[in-house]
């Protein structure tokens, strides 16, 4: 006797599970995601960080000063770059320094003459602020000598490298 | 699968109101909704903030430098170890005051430990880099240095000593510039 064939009919699979977690693991990441700062928005450059594997403390994100030496991606010029994190510190050193609106950026492209005076300007209004050197890897060591002998002359002789963990 | 709503139609009501109507009741049965379109924009959200977020955060390696001070400090020569950082990134190393010599960085942490066992606390790391080399591989250097001394207070702890470090950034001078070159 032949069978009797069964009529295909469109099937549905029951999504719950799969949406249940897809929505944990988007809480999770929407949660856990830390967004850029006003200061890394504007810049044009990425930094390439050396690699260290024997540090173990984390860059502070609060009473920190953070000298870039960066690439610039689309034309290759190395620059300096200075951002005071904490903001009422930042006016009162651009109130110091006498400042124009225009040049009341988080993040400034300065010289080393400038830099000198932003960071003797930071020991005044912050003598607890710490200093952190954030490099480019392919650099040449010469922007981070002479950053280190800006930072000797107004007495910040401690102070950190940012570095990247070694994988 | 959930019936949507089973529990109102009680079966009096049913009887009661809808007993001479001519519309047939559909029984209500437990409905789906189209989960499609949700679940496409819950993972475009989710692709999203995985390739956005970076698990690593930043390090930072402690350095500390002496004060800007005029006179010199009389350093023992035979207690000198000085390592170089060519401007191409090669390293060199120099006792006292001999001669420079090419050192692989991979032997770097072994020379650090053997030289500071010998000379105990006396030994002091005077590092030279060039201007010119590479800023990844001073750190590559530092770190190296970082982790020889862990293991250099373990082996002086075990002897009773207290460990006392003596490292220092040091400019090259011309002389030393041209003396490398020729290596």
């Amino acid at each position: 006797m032949p069978k009797i064939k069964k009529k295909r009919l469109g099937f549905v699979i029951d999504m719950t599970p799969m949406v249940d977690v897809t929505f944990l693991l988007l809480t999770f990441f929407m949660f856990t995601a830390k967004f850029k700062t006003e200061a890394e928005a504007e810049q044009k450059f990425v930094i390439k960080r050396p690699y260290a594997s024997a540090d173990t403390s984390k860059l502070p994100d609060k009473d920190i000063a953070i000298i870039k030496v960066g690439i610039d991606t689309l034309t290759g010029d190395t620059s300096y770059y200075y951002t005071i994190v904490n903001e009422l510190q930042r006016r009162q050193v651009y109130d110091n320094l006498n400042f124009t609106p225009e040049q009341r950026k988080p993040q400034l492209k300065v010289g080393l003459d400038m830099l000198d005076q932003l960071i003797m300007q930071t020991r005044i209004t912050g003598p607890r602020t710490r200093f952190a050197i954030d490099g480019d890897r392919r650099i040449r060591y010469k922007w981070i000598e002479d950053a280190i002998d800006v930072l000797r002359k107004n007495n910040a002789t401690a102070f950190n490298f940012v570095t990247e963990k070694r994988q | 699968m959930a019936g949507g709503g089973g529990g109102l139609e009680l079966p009096e009501r049913q009887r009661r109101g809808k007993k001479h109507s001519k519309r047939k009741k559909k029984k209500r049965v437990g409905f789906r909704i189209d989960m499609t379109p949700m679940v496409d924009i819950v993972f475009l959200l989710l692709t999203f903030f995985m390739y956005t977020t970076t698990m690593v955060t930043p390090q930072v390696m402690e350095i500390s430098v002496p004060k800007e001070v005029e006179e010199n400090v009389e350093v023992n020569q035979a207690n000198l170890f000085t390592l170089y950082v060519r401007g191409d990134g090669k390293l060199f190393f120099s006792m006292g005051t001999d001669e420079p010599q090419p050192l692989a960085m991979s032997d770097l942490r072994s020379k650090a430990v053997e030289l500071n066992l010998l000379r105990k606390n006396k030994l002091i790391t005077a590092f030279k880099p060039s201007p010119d080399a590479p800023y990844g591989v001073i750190v590559q250097v530092l770190d190296i240095l970082n982790q020889a001394e862990a293991e250099i207070i373990r082996q002086l702890q075990a002897e009773g000593i207290k460990r006392e470090r003596k490292f220092a950034f040091v400019k090259l001078s011309p002389e030393e510039v041209e003396k490398l070159k020729g290596l």
